[in-house]
């Protein structure tokens, strides 16, 4: 299949070339989905699907577009590519836009990312599907506690994607992936009418390597139980671990102002801080693109240029911004990467539990709710769910909380990373253990 | 259209098919009135049953071998839902239109249903082979032989609420760009610290077509139309950044003068007065909102609760809780999808019910929840028109449309006079809910201070978070300045995101805890 898609891709670029473009950039891609979940007992939802479609950007005569259509019928790519390219010289000029230079094409990573699991994907099929989604909620139902569920909904999916990219300037790659999730969530019975929810989940490149689904639907009802009896501390400043499972959230808020659009646009609080301080010197990320089996592995990223393993920060000190070749250029700088692919953290020595120790008296964050993060300013505010936690044990589930804070400051508040970067994310993040950070509560 | 002679129909939609008008085409609209032109009355079948998909090759003898190929295992339902959706996306930075991005989608969605459970298929090929793929496919949700066979389809019309005189794809780029620097022009003019100014104008067309085994078939065309102005200014070393956009169901004709100055001073606006902002005390304090978009606060707090898949299934907070009181008196919230225009507005929802003006809480008392199919024939109830779908790629669940809060008779000023200290919350830019606990949150992007019942400085940068039917129960003022959010509204759920509108008066609510990072 990779190969006809590639055939597709360069035909659009001759006809995009012989049409006027000067330089185009076109993906094709063809992925299935297919899914089954599972409530309380009986099916739910059946779902398959195929997806089919093409990305073409285009530059003529300086000036840009981006298109994409599902319409893949050749009198249709055909009117499609007249119309792209008609309403693309309407555009100002922009020197700027170029496709990537080819020398960043050169030299892809090579070895097997083994990302495509040929075996997985042969023995998965619907009957297995269902069998394995009722055994999800079997387990969740099975685990301590149980009598408190109100209902309990699980999900087993698998996909598969390939896709080709061609660049009129000398690039042909193509690229085949598959995933397999199952998802537990499991509600249970609080106070008044409240129903705390916990869910538990495995994401995985290769099938034998999901965890076991008596373990994935045990979790989310122990993770549920967590939540009940739940309230708020008064407000205050604690020192508060966060978990592995959701630590990412924040670790992005304080990544997205290294991209060259925000830098560019004077909207990031790191444009002038590559080569300073951010975070504490515990603080270690490596953009790794080529992890076997990740969740994030790629050899070419979107401009088709070749992905290396790239220092974000080293030490606390930011090392790269991610650049792609506009904004890079509207910069003056050189391209990086216009987008993250695995992150790997320096680890620590110690697991959760120790870190909880360690911290003594404080917050066991377990989950964040909505908030948000200013690029411009670091300023941000998100609100928490989670343990109130003393000498290391949790006492108190902790609900209705705010943590706000700048990531200037914040950041360099980290006094450990654990030893359990999270495997079902690109972003590796362990545990992080924090000094005393601000808190809104009762 | 069809009435349009000299445009012949099978080719102008191939044409559309393609993409998009790349320059105005006004010879092709020319014989159209706002009513006989691409609209719902047009689309109607009629006669020969012609409709919009015909174009594509697919007529009803068609939709309905799929229909009966849904029920082929013993399903109790079958659906078509056909779309061809275009979307357009022009961008203005550092000064120049100088990037513009297009979709076309084009495709069906196939879903059995049998008792509760759904099975779902789509593909991107209308060819009758990929059709009757699809719906073996959402077939399998049953595993017996057929029961019925669907029933004849009769077409319905139904009225139209966003009639456009020259739909999205026959408006070519020539038109927007001027639309696009004028308001690049006014947000510059407001204030000369700002120093960046992004403008994005993005429309969409979208043509449905929903058909199922009950013999009902039913047609929309729905237009979107999006500006989005950001600012960013600097000010004594300080760099702020704030936006406006604004939104409806309408064509290029929503862009009136006064609506793009609107949206790029208030943009402006937005960012200068954070310059001299703080962050708001840590705690918990009295809230007041200010009428609009801090609609989030239903939306969140009490709106995704009443979505009855989450009641049927027993999860949410407010199971079981129809008839009762969960809110004072005085307090009446409406789930409406009938508003002329607004972006939240649906003739049809994604299941072909018509749409309607679903009353949740009628002064504090639990009324309706909002109901797809598939909850109606659980409670057994009539649908609400609330099952609604992102595309053809999704099966529909019931979705808020416009989601407000009736008037009271409160003056504003006297709300506000009403506290010695509190927030008063103007800007919200997202928030989140957990269905069960009913916890929810949403970030104030700018706000005031109360002190002694008067507005004092501006603070900004918070998140705000309580629970549902607890702040539900503190609303004691209810002001009569109802206003619906004007912008580009969006919901998450399911993996799903649906553009919906809301709105608020002035409201008095108990405190909630303001994640500011003052102690």
């Amino acid at each position: 299949m990779s190969n006809k898609l590639l055939t597709i891709a360069k035909e659009v670029v001759r006809l995009a070339e012989k049409k006027g473009a000067q330089g185009a950039r076109v993906s094709v891609y063809r992925s299935r989905q297919s899914r089954v979940e599972w409530r309380d007992g009986k099916l739910e939802r059946l779902r398959e699907s195929t997806r089919m479609g093409l990305g073409v950007t285009l530059i003529a005569d300086g000036k840009y577009s981006s298109n994409s259509t599902s319409d893949l019928r050749p009198e249709a790519i055909d009117k499609f590519l007249t119309e792209a390219l008609a309403v693309t010289k309407l555009l100002a000029a922009d020197k700027h836009r170029k496709l990537a230079d080819p020398e960043r094409y050169k030299n892809p990573h090579t070895g097997d990312l083994k990302l495509y699991d040929t075996t997985g994907i042969a023995a998965v099929n619907a009957v297995e599907r269902k069998r394995a989604a009722r055994a999800l909620e079997v387990a969740a139902r099975g685990a301590p506690g149980a009598d408190r569920i109100v209902s309990v909904s699980s999900r087993c999916s698998d996909s598969v994607g390939e896709s080709a990219l061609v660049c009129s300037n000398g690039l042909e790659a193509t690229r085949r992936a598959a995933a397999f999730v199952v998802t537990a969530a499991t509600y249970v019975k609080d106070a008044g009418h409240r129903k705390p929810v916990g869910w538990w989940y495995g994401v995985e490149r290769q099938r034998a390597k999901l965890p076991s689904l008596a373990s994935v639907g045990r979790e989310a009802t122990r993770r549920a139980l967590m939540g009940v009896g739940s309230k708020p501390m008064p407000s205050g400043r604690y020192a508060c671990v966060i978990e592995n499972t959701t630590a990412a959230r924040l670790l992005r808020w304080l990544l997205a102002p290294a991209d060259g659009r925000l830098i560019q646009q004077k909207r990031s609080f790191l444009a002038d801080k590559l080569g300073q301080q951010i975070a504490s010197p515990l603080l270690s990320i490596t953009d790794s693109p080529h992890v076997v089996e990740g969740l994030g592995s790629q050899t070419h990223d979107g401009e088709g240029m070749a992905t290396r393993k790239m220092v974000i920060l080293e030490g606390g000190v930011l090392k790269n911004h991610y650049l792609d070749t506009y904004y890079a250029s509207k910069l003056g700088r050189t391209p990086t990467t216009r987008s993250s692919t695995n992150l790997v953290f320096s680890s620590g020595r110690n697991n959760l539990s120790q870190m909880l120790d360690a911290m003594s008296t404080g917050l066991f964050i377990t989950g964040f709710s909505g908030g948000n993060s200013n690029p411009a300013t670091g300023d941000f505010s998100i609100g928490i769910r989670g343990q109130w936690i003393e000498r290391g044990k949790p006492v108190q589930a902790v609900s209705e909380m705010n943590l706000a804070g700048n990531h200037l400051t914040f950041w360099k508040r980290l006094q450990e990373l654990g030893n359990d970067p999270f495997p079902y994310s690109s972003v590796c993040i362990p545990s992080l253990r924090f000094g005393k950070v601000q808190f809104s509560g009762k | 259209m069809s009435k349009n002679k000299g445009v012949d129909r099978r080719q102008f939609l191939k044409v559309m098919g393609a993409g998009s008008a790349v320059i105005s085409a006004p010879m092709l609209v020319a014989g159209c009135t706002p009513k006989a032109g691409l609209t719902r009355t047009d689309t109607t079948p009629r006669g020969a049953h012609t409709t919009y998909f015909d174009g594509f090759g697919v007529d009803i003898g068609r939709i309905g071998r799929t229909l009966a190929r849904g029920l082929s295992r013993g399903g109790d339902f079958s659906e078509v839902f056909l779309q061809h959706k275009v979307s357009h996306w022009l961008g203005l930075e550092d000064g120049e239109v100088n990037r513009a991005y297009t979709t076309v989608a084009l495709g069906a969605g196939i879903r059995v249903l049998k008792g509760d459970a759904t099975g779902y298929a789509y593909c991107e090929d209308l060819s009758e082979k990929a059709l009757l793929a699809a719906a073996t496919t959402a077939a399998a949700v049953a595993d017996g032989t057929p029961k019925a066979r669907p029933a004849p389809l009769a077409a319905v019309t139904v009225p139209n609420r966003y009639i456009v005189d020259v739909p999205w794809t026959e408006v070519g780029v020539d038109k927007k760009v001027p639309l696009v620097q004028r308001a690049e022009k006014y947000a510059r003019a407001r204030d000369k610290r700002i120093i960046k100014v992004t403008v994005f104008l993005s429309d969409e067309t979208s043509r449905i077509l929903v058909a199922n085994s009950t013999g009902h078939l039913v047609e929309d065309h729905q237009p979107m139309a999006v500006l989005s102005v950001r600012c960013v200014g600097e000010h004594r070393g300080k760099t702020e950044s704030g936006g406006q956009s604004v939104s409806a169901m309408d064509g290029i004709g929503f862009f009136t003068d006064a609506v793009l100055k609107k949206a790029a001073t208030e943009a402006a606006d937005h960012t200068t007065m954070l310059f001299g902002a703080g962050s708001p005390p840590a705690g918990t304090l009295p809230v007041v909102l200010a009428p609009g978009v801090t609609g989030i606060l239903l939306h969140e707090a009490i709106g995704h609760g009443m979505e009855a898949d989450f009641n049927r299934k027993g999860t949410s907070i407010y199971a079981s809780r129809i008839g009762k009181r969960i809110a004072p008196k005085g307090v009446t919230i409406l789930d409406d999808g009938t508003n002329v225009r607004l972006r939240g507005s649906i003739n049809i929802d994604d299941e072909g019910t018509l749409a309607q003006k679903t009353t949740l809480v009628e002064d504090g008392i639990l009324r309706s929840y909002m109901h797809d199919l598939i909850s109606a024939k659980h409670y057994k109830l009539a649908g609400t028109g609330s099952g609604r779908r992102q595309s053809f790629r999704y099966p529909p669940v019931p979705r808020m449309r416009n989601t407000y809060m009736a008037n009271g008779n409160q003056r504003p000023e006297e709300i506000i006079r009403s506290v010695k200290k509190g927030l008063y919350a103007e800007m919200f830019s997202n928030g989140q809910v957990f269905i069960g606990a009913g916890d929810f949150t949403f970030y104030l992007k700018h706000g005031r201070m109360i002190e002694n019942g008067k507005l004092t400085h501006v603070v900004k940068d918070a998140n705000l978070i309580g629970n549902g039917p607890k702040v539900l129960e503190t609303v004691d003022l209810v002001g009569n300045d109802l206003e619906i959010y004007s912008g580009a509204g969006y919901c998450g759920k399911d993996g799903q995101r649906m553009p919906v509108g809301f709105g608020l008066p002035t409201i008095r609510c108990g405190a909630m805890s303001i994640g500011g990072r003052k102690s």
